[in-house]
C-alpha cells in the first residue's frame, strides 16, 4: 500500500518527464540542440573553405570555447595568416597579429563583419550572441528533412540583443536534436543566407552534423563550408585559459 | 654570400618540409617579395651638379626575403631568429652614392647584426637579423633577452608609447617593424593585465631606454600606464583601447621631460582615434595626432626624411588621419588613407592601396604614396611614389 502511495506521489513527476519527452517547448528544443553542438566546453580543429564560382580558398583553424562567454580561435593555415588569433571574453574581443607582434582590441561593430572573407561573420565564429538567450522561440510545426522528422522553429531576436537578423527559421531533428537547416532573414523579411548541417556522424560520443555550409541567398555558386576535423567536448578548460598571454602562446 | 644564399634556400626548403605534420620542436616560415617602385620628383630632387631642385623619375626594384626561425627546446624556452635579406637595384640606388651604407645604418640597434653583402654602383644586397632572442616562460612570467620588438603602442596609427622602437607609417613594406636590443621581463597579472620592465642595451646613458609598463582591464577598456627614461628624457605616458557604442575608441600620450637643464624643451605627443566597421565590411578609421616636436612651417618632403622617435612621430605639429578599407570581393581589398596637417604648408599625404589574392599564399599589392603641399608655386605634389608588390608566403 505504501508502495502504491509512493508511486501515486511520483505520477505528476513521471507525467512531467513524459510531457517533456513528447512535447518539449521551442526553447527547450533550441537549448538541447545548442548544448549538443557546444557542450560545456569544446576544442575543435576546423577546415574552412570559401567557395566561389571561379575559385576556392582553404583555411584551417583550431578553437577553444567555454559556454558563450569565452572563446579562442587560432588560424593554423594558410602560411600568410598562420598564428593569427582571436580572443573573446564576454563582450570584448582581441586580435593577435604575430607578424607585427601586436594585440589589437577590436571595435564591437566588427562582430558583424565577414570573418576573413568568408560567408561567416565574426559573431558566427566567436559567438557573441546566443540562440538560447537572445531570441524568443516559437514552434511552427514539424517537417521532414533528409529523411529525418524535424521541429520547425521561428526565432525572433529580443530587443537589444546583439543580433542583425529580423528572424531565423530553424529545423531541428527530433531524434538527435541536429540543427539541419537554418534560414536567416533580415529586418525586411528577405532571406539573407541559409546554413545547412550535413554529414551527420559521431564525434567524441555525440551524433552531430560534421559539416556546416553557409549559402548566401542571392549569390549563385557562393558558399562557405566548415568541416569539423576533430571535436572534443567537455574537456576541462578554466576561464583563465582565455587570456591575452595564451592567445599568443597556443599552438 | 654563398652562405647567405644557402641559408635562404635551406630555410625555404625547411618551410616546405614542415607541411608533413610530424611533431617537432622547431618551425620556419617567411616570405619572398618582389617590389617595383616608381618615384616621381616634381622640382623636388636635389641635383648636386646643378645645385638646385629638379624634376626627375626613378625606377627601382627590391627583392626581399624573410625567414623566421623558432626553436622550442622545451616548454619553457624559445629561441627566435628572423633573417631579413634584401636586394635593391635601379636608378635611385645608382643616383644615391653610399646607398648600401645608408640601408645598413638605419636598421641597427646596439649590436651590429647586419651586413652589406654587395655594395655596387647600381645594386646593393643587404642582410640582417632583426629578431634574435632567447625567451623563458614560466607560468605567468616571460623573460626575453636579445633583439626583439617591444611593442608598447595601443592606438591604431601613431604610438607615442612606443619608446623602444618607433616606426614610420610610410614604411609599409616593413610590417614586422624594427627591433631593439634589450632585456624585457613581463608578468601577467590577469587575462588582459600585466606588468613589464624593459631596458635597452647601452654604453652611454644618453642612448639608453629603460621603462616600466602596467596594463590593466577595467569597464571593458584596456588601459596602460608607462614611466621611465629614454635618451635624456623622463617619459611618462599612458593609453587606452575601448569602445564608444559599437565604435572603437583608442588614445595614447607621452610626456617627455629632459633630465638635465638643457636647451631641449619638454615634448608632448598625444593621439586619439575612432574606428568602426559596417555590416558590409567597410571599415573606417579617424585619428588625430598632436606632436609638440613637429614643425608648422616645414614642407612635405620632410615626411620621408625626419628623425623618427616616439618623441617625434610625424614631422608636423598636427595631423588628421582618415582611412577606409573595403573588400570588393574576398580576394580584392581596396583602401585609402589620408593624413592632413593643418599647418602653413597644408601638408597632405595620400595613400591608396589595392590588395589582390592571386591564390593561397600569393598576394599582389598596388600602393600609392602621394605628397602635396602649399609652396611658392601654389598647391602641388612634389613627390609621388607607386609600388607594385608580389608576395609569396611560406
Amino acid at each position: 500500500m505504501k508502495r502504491i502511495l509512493l508511486l501515486l506521489f511520483l505520477v505528476p513527476f513521471i507525467n512531467g518527464i513524459m510531457m517533456a519527452e513528447n512535447d518539449p517547448t521551442a526553447k527547450e528544443i533550441i537549448q538541447k540542440a545548442d548544448e549538443k553542438m557546444r557542450g560545456e566546453s569544446n576544442i575543435a580543429t576546423i577546415k574552412m573553405t570559401i567557395i566561389r564560382p571561379t575559385w576556392e580558398r582553404e583555411m584551417t583553424l583550431k578553437s577553444w570555447a567555454k559556454g558563450t562567454e569565452y572563446s579562442l580561435t587560432l588560424v593554423t593555415a594558410p602560411a600568410r595568416d598562420k598564428g593569427t588569433a582571436f580572443l573573446k571574453r564576454e563582450k570584448e574581443i582581441w586580435n593577435w597579429q604575430p607578424t607585427i607582434d601586436r594585440t589589437i582590441k577590436m571595435p564591437p561593430s566588427m562582430m558583424m563583419q565577414s570573418w576573413m572573407g568568408s560567408d561567416f561573420t565574426n559573431d558566427d565564429l566567436v559567438r557573441e550572441s546566443s540562440i538560447v538567450t537572445d531570441y524568443e522561440h516559437e514552434l511552427l510545426g514539424t517537417e521532414t528533412l533528409e529523411g529525418r522528422n524535424c521541429y520547425k522553429i521561428k526565432m525572433t531576436p529580443k530587443p537589444d540583443a546583439p543580433v542583425v537578423w529580423g528572424e531565423i527559421i530553424i529545423w531541428i531533428s527530433k531524434d538527435e536534436y541536429l540543427q539541419l537547416k537554418s534560414e536567416f532573414y533580415d529586418e525586411d523579411g528577405y532571406l539573407v543566407q541559409t546554413i545547412y548541417g550535413k554529414q551527420v556522424r559521431e564525434m567524441d560520443g555525440r551524433v552531430i552534423p560534421s559539416v556546416l555550409e553557409v549559402v548566401p541567398a542571392d549569390e549563385e555558386g557562393h558558399k562557405t563550408r566548415l568541416e569539423y576535423l576533430s571535436l572534443d567536448f567537455n574537456e576541462p578548460i578554466q576561464p583563465s585559459f582565455f587570456s591575452i598571454q595564451n592567445m599568443k602562446r597556443v599552438k | 654570400m654563398k652562405r647567405i644564399l644557402l641559408l635562404m634556400v635551406l630555410g625555404m626548403s625547411l618551410a616546405q618540409l614542415q607541411a608533413q605534420d610530424e611533431p617537432r620542436n622547431w618551425t620556419v616560415n617567411g616570405y619572398l617579395k618582389n617590389m617595383q617602385t616608381l618615384l616621381f620628383f616634381n622640382d623636388a630632387y636635389p641635383d648636386l651638379s646643378q645645385g638646385k631642385l629638379v624634376d626627375t623619375f626613378f625606377q627601382d626594384n627590391l627583392i626581399h626575403n624573410r625567414l623566421n626561425f623558432r626553436w622550442y627546446p622545451d616548454d619553457n624556452w624559445t629561441v627566435r631568429a628572423d633573417l631579413r635579406t634584401r636586394i635593391f637595384y635601379g636608378s635611385f640606388v645608382q643616383a644615391s652614392p653610399g646607398y648600401g651604407d645608408q640601408v645598413d645604418d638605419v636598421n641597427n640597434d646596439y649590436f651590429d647584426l647586419s651586413h652589406v653583402i654587395f655594395n655596387e654602383r647600381a645594386w646593393v644586397m643587404h642582410t640582417m637579423l632583426d629578431r634574435l632572442y632567447l625567451e623563458y616562460v614560466n607560468d605567468k612570467l616571460e623573460v626575453r633577452l636579445g633583439r626583439q620588438r617591444i611593442n608598447w603602442g595601443i592606438s591604431t596609427v601613431w604610438n607615442p608609447n612606443d619608446i623602444f622602437n618607433a616606426f614610420a607609417f610610410t614604411d609599409f613594406d616593413y610590417e614586422e617593424r624594427p627591433g631593439s636590443d634589450a632585456l624585457r621581463v613581463k608578468y601577467y597579472t590577469g587575462f588582459a593585465s600585466s606588468v613589464e620592465l624593459a631596458v635597452s642595451m647601452f654604453d652611454d646613458i644618453d642612448e639608453a631606454t629603460m621603462a616600466g609598463l602596467w596594463r590593466f582591464n577595467k569597464w571593458s577598456y584596456d588601459f596602460q600606464v608607462l614611466a621611465g627614461y629614454t635618451r635624456g628624457d623622463w617619459a611618462l605616458g599612458g593609453g587606452w583601447a575601448g569602445n564608444l557604442g559599437d565604435a572603437g575608441l583608442k588614445g595614447e600620450f607621452t610626456y617627455f621631460l629632459p633630465v638635465e637643464d638643457s636647451d631641449d624643451d619638454p615634448a608632448f605627443a598625444a593621439t586619439l582615434g575612432l574606428d568602426y566597421s559596417f555590416s558590409n565590411s567597410l571599415y573606417g578609421s579617424l585619428g588625430y595626432l598632436y606632436n609638440s616636436e613637429g614643425g608648422i612651417r616645414n614642407s612635405i618632403t620632410g615626411l620621408f626624411a625626419f628623425e623618427l622617435s616616439a618623441r617625434n612621430l610625424y614631422p608636423y605639429r598636427h595631423a588628421l588621419f582618415a582611412q577606409a578599407t573595403y573588400p570588393v570581393t574576398p580576394l580584392l581589398n581596396a583602401g585609402a588613407a589620408i593624413i592632413y596637417s593643418p599647418v602653413q604648408a597644408h601638408a597632405l599625404f595620400l595613400n591608396p592601396t589595392l590588395t589582390y589574392s592571386i591564390r593561397a599564399n600569393w598576394d599582389l599589392d598596388l600602393i600609392g604614396q602621394l605628397a602635396f603641399d602649399q609652396e611658392a608655386e601654389g598647391y602641388r605634389s612634389p613627390l609621388q611614389a607607386v609600388f607594385f608588390r608580389l608576395k609569396w608566403s611560406f
